[in-house]
């Protein structure tokens, strides 16, 4: 039995968890559910020696675990599987399985010796795995099994998997379930971090619920449903998701049945219908990770749509139409935070008629511009010459802002505008959008904060799956539907 | 220049070589007299056009060190365009060789830096690693060359034809070699500046390299950047070998090639990959060159300072990047 104690960790100013106490105990699956965000990895982290919380304690079978010494951990039984594979592509499947139980680098290697016991379990548990395989070849589905051999065969009491199903195929999944079962018969106490609710429900025995790195609640699975666990993961919904009707706006944007493949060739969108009106705000909901970014940068005209209909009035929807796009993450997507604030303007400007002359940037009119957009977006910066980097998040963000809405786009896309940024950013941002919309702006926002959703969006969609759901209930919010 | 100036005083101490007369030496060599000057200047001019290659690549994030390949190259494209003038009764005036060489070296140079740009882009093939077998290639291809259809008309030597002197680029004085190229490098130094900082296409190619994802999320098509950045390389370090074959060597042989694209690399990096900071820098390691050649005179180390000092430039350079990006990360995470 496993027991956490008063738990709290902060990474900066940020608190990832704050006096979260929970017990896990042997013969049994226990859920630890939470948006992103909630904390879940951070408490697996502390639980498994990865980090030293600030305050609190851990506990085995009574006695106190030391702390922040993941090798110390890993002797006393506490495996954990994690979700990013720590596998060596290179090295054959054999290799791998040995890696984890090398007896020290003086000694003569003898990989099948060392592979043994891990081959022997998955002979055990009905897996055909090659030992002399490369790992890197093998279908993810299969490294994960080689991921789970590998921190499994010493005896391991305490298995933790750090969200194990968000790279399988359903039948994987299944094949999952049935090891963690097993592992639960074998009298382990097995800890599955997740934020999908339909998969909790099938294979938990008890849950725990995060949120914003608080403790929420303990169940039996018994005691739960999918309504109850989505309301305990986001809490109170905002009274009001819609404001308006669609037919109150001159239509604009208009997706029929859009597909869009991921980064991995993963089918990330399947099947998006969307109209948005010019001076609509439409909202989009969902955890993280369900064709948010794909969407956005289909949109954006940065990735190709795989299949459907993307209209802007009835003819496809190109760079002739004026569409700005605030990515997700300002820092590797929207600045280059080693070129100067000037130049990170000039990333808009050199698309205009007034700053630019033939294939010249006309330097004089583009440091007027930038120092104008800095005084009127209150970008607070020495000079234009400032590194973007040297910029505070929310002044750096401003600057992307500034870029984006200078010039009115007719299309804005917006994905966690306000993320990381303090309320007075926030504020700024979100004013920004509302004048915008209000000027004739077609709007897409997607965001996972509900309480920016429910303030700015005339009405509010759930993306789950590559598919939108109408506003229903916490479930959509978190994917449940799925 | 002050860490410059130590490490090459470090330098000379590890060596044990006596530190005021080794700088004495070394200054007579490059600078102390009008034959010093023109012997430094005359080998910044392929330092300075190699060097502008090598920023207008890495500036993109295309860590280009085929320097040597295209430099090469440019030498064979000038030669092979400038064989047929040697048929004619009367030898051309200077200028029509080198518009001919001039541009047939940029043309060469520039296919040889595309063609690794290509191979990235298309084939994820890096840069690194394709711009030094492209340089072992082109080494190959000028010995064969210059044994085989551009050898000279005797056919005895494993050399192409000489330019007569009347052919090549005018000289400042008959006693040395510096010659008027050296305008031509002071100029493409200027026209590199305004490209990377006054035009559309050179500022898409700085945010390129400072961060490709940017320039994707404002549909700025990085590979196509890339594979031009490779090719301006290619060609700045092409007309470099045009430049040398027109105002130096006047013929091509297996010796042609003095590590121009090599050295240009740690040239650049000392310049911060500035063009305008480049010229002290290359003056810099020209005036070592040149100087070591004074040394070698009197010490019998004399050529092999050369290598140290340049090496420790980099590697000094080197930790001082490491040690500011650690400081940068650091700030980050807290």
């Amino acid at each position: 039995m496993l027991c956490a104690d008063g738990l709290s960790k902060s990474y900066g100013a940020v608190r990832a968890i704050s006096d979260v106490s929970a017990t896990f105990a042997d013969g049994e699956i226990h859920a630890v559910l939470g948006e992103n965000g909630a904390g879940k990895s951070t408490l697996m982290a502390i639980l498994a020696g990865f980090a030293r919380p600030d305050s609190g304690q851990v506990s085995l079978n009574g006695i106190a675990i030391p702390l922040g010494q993941p090798f110390a951990c890993r002797r006393l039984g506490i495996a954990m599987i994690h979700q990013h594979f720590t596998l060596v592509p290179q090295f054959t499947v054999g290799e791998n399985l040995a890696l984890a139980r090398l007896d020290g680098l003086a000694k003569p290697l003898s990989v099948s010796r060392l592979a043994q016991p891990a081959l022997e379990m998955a002979r055990q548990l009905g897996w055909q795995i090659d030992p002399t395989a490369p790992t890197g070849s093998l279908p993810v589905g299969a490294q994960q099994r080689v991921e789970i051999l590998k921190n499994l065969a010493d005896n391991a009491h305490t298995v933790i998997f750090d969200e194990p199903t968000a790279v399988l195929s359903p039948d994987e999944i299944q094949d999952l379930f049935r090891v963690l079962r097993r592992l639960k018969h074998e009298g382990k106490a097995v800890i599955l971090i997740a934020h999908k609710l339909a998969e909790v429900l099938a294979v938990a025995d008890r849950v725990t619920i995060l949120r914003h790195g608080k403790f929420i609640a303990t169940a039996p699975i018994g005691d739960v449903n999918e309504e109850k666990l989505a309301q305990w993961m986001v809490g109170d919904l905002p009274s009001a998701l819609t404001h308006g009707s669609a037919d109150q706006y001159p239509s604009a944007l208009y997706l029929r049945g859009l597909s869009v493949l991921g980064d991995r060739g993963e089918a990330a969108i399947r099947g998006l219908d969307l109209e948005v009106g010019r001076g609509e705000i439409a909202g989009i909901g969902g955890v993280d990770g369900n064709g948010q970014v794909e969407l956005a940068e289909v949109l954006a005209g940065v990735r190709r749509l795989s299949g459907g209909v993307v209209n802007w009035d009835g003819k496809p929807l190109d760079e002739t139409v004026h569409t700005g796009y605030i990515p997700q993450d300002r820092q590797s997507d929207g600045l280059a935070l080693g070129m100067s604030i000037e130049d990170n303007l000039a990333i808009e400007g050199r698309t205009r008629t007034e700053l630019t002359r033939g294939a010249f940037l006309r330097s004089g009119p583009l440091r007027e511009w930038s120092k104008g957009l800095l005084s009127r977006f209150d970008i607070r910066a020495q000079s234009v010459s400032d590194l973007a980097g040297s910029l505070s998040g929310g002044n750096q963000q401003k600057v992307v802002v500034s870029r984006v809405m200078d010039l009115r786009p007719e299309l804005l896309v917006a994905v966690n505008p306000t993320r990381g940024l303090d309320l007075q950013a926030s504020a700024f941002v979100h004013q920004q959008i509302l004048d915008a919309a209000s000027a004739g702006t077609a709007v897409v926002l997607i965001s996972t904060d509900l309480d920016e959703l429910a303030g700015l969006a005339d009405r509010t969609y759930f993306l789950s799956a590559g598919r939108l759901t109408e506003a229903a209930g916490a479930s959509s919010m978190v994917g449940g539907q799925a | 220049m002050v860490g410059l100036f130590a490490i090459l005083i470090l330098t000379l101490l590890v060596l044990r070589l006596p530190v005021g007369d080794s700088l004495t030496l070394l200054y007579q060599g490059a600078f102390g007299s009008e034959a010093g000057v023109h012997r430094t200047l005359v080998r910044a001019i392929p330092l300075v056009l190699c060097g502008l290659g090598v920023i207008v690549a890495w500036r993109a994030g295309m860590y280009n060190i085929g320097g040597e390949g295209q430099f090469v190259a440019g030498g064979i494209a000038a030669a092979a365009a400038v064989k047929p003038l040697f048929a004619m009764a009367q030898p051309p005036a200077w200028w029509v060789v080198f518009l001919l060489a001039g541009a047939a070296s940029i043309g060469g140079g520039a296919a040889w830096g595309a063609l690794a740009g290509w191979l990235y882009v298309k084939r994820g093939v890096e840069v690194v690693i394709s711009t030094i077998l492209l340089n072992f290639i082109a080494l190959q291809l000028l010995v064969y060359l210059a044994s085989g259809p551009l050898q000279e008309s005797k056919h005895q030597l494993p050399l192409t034809d000489r330019l007569s002197s009347g052919m090549m680029l005018p000289k400042f004085n008959s006693q040395t070699d510096l010659h008027v190229g050296i305008f031509l490098a002071l100029l493409t130094v200027v026209a590199v500046y305004i490209v990377l900082y006054k035009t559309k296409a050179g500022f898409c190619l700085r945010l390129v390299g400072e961060n490709a994802r940017v320039a994707r999320a404002n549909r700025i098509n990085s590979g196509q950047v890339r594979l031009l950045s490779m090719a301006l390389s290619g060609g700045l370090c092409g007309l470099a070998g045009g430049v040398e074959y027109a105002g130096v060597a006047g013929q091509l042989g297996s010796s042609f090639s003095q590590q121009w694209g090599f050295l240009a690399i740690p040239v650049a990096l000392l310049a911060a990959l500035n063009p305008i900071w480049l010229i002290p820098s290359a003056i810099y390691f020209a005036a070592i060159l040149a100087g070591s050649k004074t040394m070698a005179g009197f010490v019998s180390d004399g050529t092999v300072l050369i290598y140290v000092i340049q090496a420790a430039a980099v590697l000094g350079l080197v930790a001082i990047r490491a040690y500011t990006s650690r400081r940068v990360i650091q700030t980050e995470a807290t």
